[in-house]
């Protein structure tokens, strides 16, 4: 993982050295992005550097509420889930073969200032204990939380121009970002307060649920 | 629409990873619902032996209708004379004003007996020891010599459900206790709080039986005691019901 890194530094050198050579006759277009795909919503500046690298500084956000999309075998319940990831990125669109400017190669970061999940389950069945039927208090929930916040890497595939050659274009990237190691809880309330004990199991069930694809449409505003 | 978000969820949170998130995760349930709760103890007073097999205990007058054994079920009935009682798990007793009912201990061959207990906002568990004496007998009880002290043994107590392996109970019950084979009575050991007990009473190399009353049956583990700390499992079948 600490290749990742020196790889996009030595990527970035290379391209800025490579065109360094053809600076005089260098355009510097600069565009907004407005962007839509697995990272939910977000808009972006980009800036040519050079004919062949751009970066791009944005923020996405992707608030997502479902319910019942969680089960658990054998247990009759309804499950409220929430993720919200929020963050600022800068990348870097490296376009390495001049025949084919709808390819790039994408490396950047991003600083996730929220990157959690949670799935609250809530036990859906009448719950009777001997002859008491217990109200929803006394039964209570559990929420499984997980929080991926921090920086982590990006680093991924870009098709189609980066820049529009007149004013507007739309293009495609296809990539992962590598989250930080997650943190992992489990907390119950009434009878399903002891569930915390299996926070351990849990974040070692988590802890490889590090890769969050991405899969983005782009439209951009060339000025 | 609900189709969609699911996806996108599961896209966005189901990361490239082998494990399922939820795997060999158990669901846990408390058995703490009853929270006021007096054991009764039912011995014959000359001997300190259990009461009889056929002995009965009735709850009667005031409170009765709200007193409940601790599964939660209205049927109270000894188990080798020991049971579990408790209030309704939305009534609570107040510093001013305790809870009162009435417990009647009848045997056939002895005297029925009754008992009045008070649950208080103060005490939480109570042990009430009832000795049932033979019809006619005037013999003074037996006094039953308190158990030695040892050193400090910690027991965790899981409940396991037939047939339900994702299920674990922590059980909070009074749990009973006596040496495996000895032929004395069980005798008390303290009260199980969310599966944990702590106590002085066990000597080191020695095995002892260790019995649970709930829901009208008899749960027994034995575990020879060499350290300080134990995890039992009692497969508690009738806390199970859900």
């Amino acid at each position: 993982m600490k290749l990742l890194p020196v790889f996009i530094f030595s990527f970035l050198l290379n391209a800025l050295a490579v065109k360094g050579q053809g600076a005089d006759t260098l355009k510097r277009p600069i565009a907004v992005q407005l962007n839509v795909g697995t990272q939910g919503i977000g808009a972006a500046v980009n800036y040519g550097v050079y004919e062949k690298l751009a970066l791009r500084l944005g923020v996405n956000a992707i608030p997502i509420k479902a319910n019942d999309v969680f089960k658990i075998s054998g247990f009759n319940s309804t499950s409220h889930v929430s993720a919200d990831f929020y963050n600022i990125h800068l990348l870097a669109d490296y376009t390495p073969f001049k025949q084919q400017p709808w390819f790039r190669l994408v490396g950047g970061f991003a600083y996730f200032l929220k990157a959690n999940g949670n799935v609250r389950i809530i036990p859906s069945d009448d719950y009777k204990y001997g002859d008491l039927t217990l109200t929803e208090d006394q039964i209570g929930y559990v929420d499984l939380n997980v929080d991926w916040k921090g920086l982590a890497p990006y680093l991924g595939l870009g098709f189609l121009k980066t820049f529009p050659k007149r004013k507007f274009n739309i293009n495609l990237d296809l990539g992962t970002y590598y989250l930080n190691k997650p943190e992992a809880d489990i907390i119950g309330t009434g009878i399903l307060t002891g569930n915390s004990s299996q926070t351990e199991q849990f974040q070692s069930n988590i802890k490889n649920y590090r890769w969050l694809p991405i899969l983005q449409l782009n439209f951009n505003y060339k000025f | 629409m609900r189709a969609i978000r699911s996806s996108i969820f599961m896209m966005v949170l189901g990361f490239i990873a082998c494990k399922k998130p939820t795997e060999n995760i158990k669901i846990v349930v408390d058995t703490d619902i009853i929270k006021y709760t007096a054991l009764v103890q039912v011995t014959d007073a000359q001997t300190g032996n259990a009461a009889p097999a056929n002995a009965t205990i009735t709850v009667v007058g005031e409170n009765a209708a709200n007193i409940y054994e601790i599964s939660g079920k209205k049927e109270i009935s000894l188990v080798q004379g020991m049971v579990t009682i408790g209030l309704h798990p939305n009534l609570a007793p107040t510093a001013e004003v305790p809870i009162n009912t009435t417990v009647e201990i009848a045997a056939p061959g002895y005297t029925t007996q009754r008992k009045n207990i008070s649950f208080t906002a103060a005490q939480r568990q109570q042990i009430v020891p009832i000795g049932i004496s033979r019809v006619g007998n005037t013999a003074p009880p037996i006094v039953v010599p308190p158990p030695p002290v040892y050193q400090d043994v910690s027991l965790n107590f899981t409940g396991t459900c037939p047939n339900r392996p994702d299920i674990e109970i922590r059980p909070s019950v009074y749990v009973s206790f006596k040496k495996t084979g000895g032929t004395e009575p069980y005798r008390y050991l303290g009260y199980m709080d969310k599966g944990n007990i702590s106590t002085n009473l066990l000597a080191l190399g020695e095995t002892y039986d260790f019995q649970i009353v709930y829901g009208g049956q008899s749960y027994i583990v034995a575990q020879k005691i060499d350290q300080s700390s134990y995890n039992l499992t009692l497969n508690m079948a009738e806390a199970c019901n859900f």
